[in-house]
């Protein structure tokens, strides 16, 4: 085993806006990273189990296999501390000083630093990689950015604000940004690979959710955006398709390409045709509340299969379908679910839950959320109604679907035509 | 009817409510499931006691479900994550009598034939931004147009829906700026399918052909434009997905006549249009709502909040927006025109524009002190007290907060 220090690349460059800008942690979730050593019990193939005195101890074969005995335990911890999962470069100091002062995410890691393997998802500028740190051997997903098509897309601004957003933010049920760097051709973000995969890929499979199932996930979604929008961070991109498992079935909400900072309103037209609300597609404006009403869509699809203003003849028809407002919902609906669909699914921001005088107390206090006992929902105390099947160790990505592989090199020198365009990488 | 297959179980235990359905269809994630990899780390949780068929149990609702809680495997679905809720209560699945059908039917209940099952790709326009585009220095082009031209312009998008919730302003600023493109020959692609889209056209003069290929794009080939699918005049449009985002082209657009004229409207300058004047609505609306003494304690993103909310209504001249003795319910903000306070018919007071009226009712619902007469073309901004008391809870409140700031600022000595 090679010693870890020696491997250690420190890259680090001055980021004082990105230390300036660290929020604290959520109020569910505010114990200084180093007094919970426990809490790394969420990402079991830790190293808690392996020695508990040591969060953050070397790569070693311990780490990579995990103890079925100590893991039947995990549920009984609060495992809701996600910023305390192993950094892949493993700075012991780094969890024994505040949180504030170890977001240093910037250039943080290169290529050398890790062994690429399968691909986990694509989209429309680059991919998703599985990784595996070759510093503590540990597995995270590593998205990759081609720059070219970034600004050819035009998005450089909403790629900006991804990182800076995800860097902001630590909470269970949001994915963790490790590090980022750059080379002369793309942009990469290395983040918790999460293996249970996507919601999508379970709701297709299922159809659709029975009522509790659906109101877990939906009330784990809620926490998130509860979060989110305390930090003054819009999402815009709610969808199965952006919520991962993790390996006891809590969501993780992935893929910050559109968050952004917006105490009041914003105005670029971005999401999925599906879940826009209709003063996004009317461009009027739009303040969080739209998040709000992709909650509505989202939990719609969960309990149906389908979204509410799907149409098989084009985009420009789901438009007109969600101008028009108009939602039928199936008889097999609960009635607290149609109560609280109908009041997230409303053109009318008086109306709309999560907008009201109560902020998202209104949502998490609506009927059919009334079995949710939300402190202990946030500690992921209470156990997910679906465990992936992962039988491989941390690195088994079973659960997502397979894509075919590129062979790019990633790394390459040579002129680097945008790489001003994106500072904070 | 749409059945669920979900492999799981119910995380709030009511098992006596369980949805069972029988005439499921199975589906086949069973063999992924059954896979055992032989590096298996046996990383799950309380699955050691039982072979992994009883964690999953194929359709796991009706197998699993019934049996939550108690067997080793089914032990990983069925503990409550909430189990206060006695059996029988909110979560019930109601479907349990409905007929079960296959999942992927034509004939369920609600479920859209050929709906998309793929994974969803997002969609963006530029980033624009009001203020730091200094809307101030930005002016939409104009390209002036005879008054039959503008009659069937407007006749041409008035049932687009990018257009038919655009006020008059918005709707004339975005006329004027569309621009003449003339298609000088037969056989030009106007647009062409799997392109990037920037501009929405309107058929003034001519007419095209439309094709779509099934592969999604122009292919090369004799017969790469695929299948002509339709054919567009005059009074006819497309493209306008170019307006909302940088969207593929569905469709190519090939001219048919030797001499042809389009009008054309880029993405950018229709949607700085609208945001700026959306913005600048916004701000007045904020501005005019700093002026209410009712209201002047409302934090700033308070008067956000209502800006968001207000409703644009439009009155012809004589027309009565309030009647003395109704019982209050609204708050408006005069954005436009004159009106006219009367009481006993008398009049006793002019608004204008920046002026507000009726917000007493946002305290209660008191009968009207007086009548609201429009002078001249009127628009208002309206918003109701039960939504001003939604977004912002009980009015007393905030103006106990003013009379809170007030007092604090008041010399010792001043009554």
């Amino acid at each position: 085993m090679p010693s870890l220090g020696g491997l250690l690349k420190k890259r680090r460059t001055k980021d004082s806006q990105t230390l300036s800008s660290e929020l604290p942690p959520s109020s569910e979730n505010h114990s200084p990273p180093d007094t919970h050593e426990e809490s790394a019990s969420m990402q079991p193939a830790g190293s808690s189990q392996a020695s508990p005195q040591q969060p953050n101890n070397a790569a070693s074969i311990n780490n990579l296999i995990n103890n079925p005995d100590h893991a039947s335990q995990t549920q009984q911890h609060s495992s809701a501390h996600g910023h305390n999962v192993d950094s892949p470069h493993q700075h012991q100091h780094q969890h024994q000083h505040q949180q504030k002062q170890e977001r240093t995410t910037k250039g943080k890691y290169s290529q050398e630093d890790f062994l690429l393997q399968r691909t986990l998802g694509t989209g429309s500028f680059g991919r998703v990689h599985l990784v595996q740190s070759k510093h503590n051997h540990r597995f995270y997903a590593m998205k990759v950015l081609k720059k070219a098509q970034v600004v050819k897309m035009k998005q450089i601004e909403h790629t900006n604000d991804e990182r800076r957003m995800l860097n902001r933010v630590r909470h269970p049920f949001l994915v963790t940004l490790w590090g980022t760097w750059q080379d002369s051709r793309n942009l990469y973000m290395v983040m918790d690979f999460v293996e249970g995969g996507e919601l999508f890929s379970l709701l297709r499979k299922s159809q659709r959710f029975p009522n509790p199932v659906a109101k877990f996930y939906a009330a784990e979604v809620t926490l998130a955006l509860e979060y989110l929008h305390a930090h003054q961070i819009i999402y815009r991109d709610l969808k199965p398709e952006n919520l991962l498992l993790d390996r006891h079935g809590h969501l993780k909400i992935t893929d910050f390409g559109f968050a952004k900072e917006v105490p009041d309103i914003t105005w670029t037209l971005c999401g999925t045709p599906d879940y826009l609300a209709p003063e996004v597609v009317s461009s009027k404006g739009y303040n969080k509340s739209v998040d709000w009403w992709s909650l509505g869509i989202l939990i719609f699809e969960m309990l149906c299969g389908f979204t509410p203003f799907w149409d098989s003849g084009s985009p420009v028809k789901i438009y007109e379908n969600i101008l028009r407002g108009k939602v039928k919902y199936p008889p097999y609906l609960h009635d607290d679910a149609v109560d609280l669909l109908s009041q997230l699914i409303t053109a009318d921001l008086t109306k709309r839950l999560g907008n009201l005088h109560g902020g998202p107390e209104d949502v998490k206090n609506h009927a059919w959320f009334a079995e949710v006992t939300w402190d202990r929902l946030a500690r992921k105390d209470i156990d997910a109604p679906y465990i992936p099947p992962i039988r491989g160790g941390q690195g088994d990505a079973s659960q997502y679907d397979k894509y075919p592989e590129e062979t790019e090199h990633y790394g390459m020198e040579g002129e680097d035509a945008y790489g001003h365009l994106f500072p904070d990488f | 009817m749409a059945q669920s297959s979900f492999p799981g179980t119910n995380p709030f235990l009511d098992t006596s409510t369980r949805e069972k359905s029988p005439n499921i269809q199975k589906i086949s994630e069973d063999e992924e499931f059954e896979v055992t990899s032989p590096t298996d780390m046996t990383f799950r949780r309380a699955n050691a006691s039982g072979p992994s068929r009883d964690i999953f149990g194929g359709s796991a609702f009706a197998e699993g479900g019934s049996q939550a809680g108690t067997g080793a495997g089914a032990s990983l679905f069925g503990r409550s994550p909430f189990d206060s809720g006695p059996p029988g209560g909110a979560n019930d699945e109601e479907d349990d009598e409905q007929p079960a059908a296959l999942p992927t039917g034509t004939a369920q209940q609600g479920f859209p034939n050929n709906y998309a099952l793929g994974r969803r790709t997002s969609v963006s326009a530029e980033s624009l931004n009001p203020t730091s585009a200094g809307s101030d220095s930005w002016a939409p082009p104009h390209h002036p147009k005879s008054e039959d031209q503008l009659a069937r312009l407007k006749t041409a998008v008035s049932g687009n829906f990018l257009f038919s919730h655009l006020d008059d302003d918005q709707f004339k600023t975005v006329l004027d700026a569309l621009v003449e493109k003339p298609i000088p020959a037969k056989g030009i692609k106007v647009i062409s399918q799997g392109d990037a889209g920037d501009y929405f056209y309107i058929v003034e003069k001519g007419h095209f052909d439309i094709y779509i290929n099934a592969a999604g794009s122009v292919q090369p080939g004799p017969d790469g434009l695929g299948n002509k699918v339709g054919t567009t005049g005059p009074g006819g449009s497309f493209g306008e997905l170019a307006l909302m985002y940088n969207a593929p082209r569905a469709a190519t657009v090939i001219s048919t006549d030797a001499k042809s004229t389009l009008w054309a409207l880029d993405r950018i300058t229709f949607r700085r249009i609208l945001m700026d004047s959306a913005f600048q609505r916004r701000r007045m609306y904020e501005a005019f709502l700093e002026e209410v003494p009712l209201l002047s304690s409302l934090k700033p993103y308070e008067r956000a909040k209502i800006a968001d909310a207000l409703d644009a209504i439009k009155y012809p001249a004589g027309a009565t927006i309030i009647s003395e003795g109704d019982p209050g319910d609204a708050f408006y903000l005069l954005e436009s025109g004159e009106a006219e306070a009367l009481k006993n018919g008398v009049p006793v007071k002019t608004y204008h524009r920046g002026d507000y009226f009726g917000e007493l009712a946002l305290l209660d619902d008191k009968p009207r002190a007086a009548s609201i007469v429009t002078k001249t073309d009127v628009k208002v901004a309206r918003l109701g007290r039960d939504g001003f008391k939604r977004l912002l809870g009980p009015v007393e409140e905030i103006m106990r907060r003013t009379e809170y700031q007030v007092d604090a600022s008041k010399s010792p000595v001043s009554a």
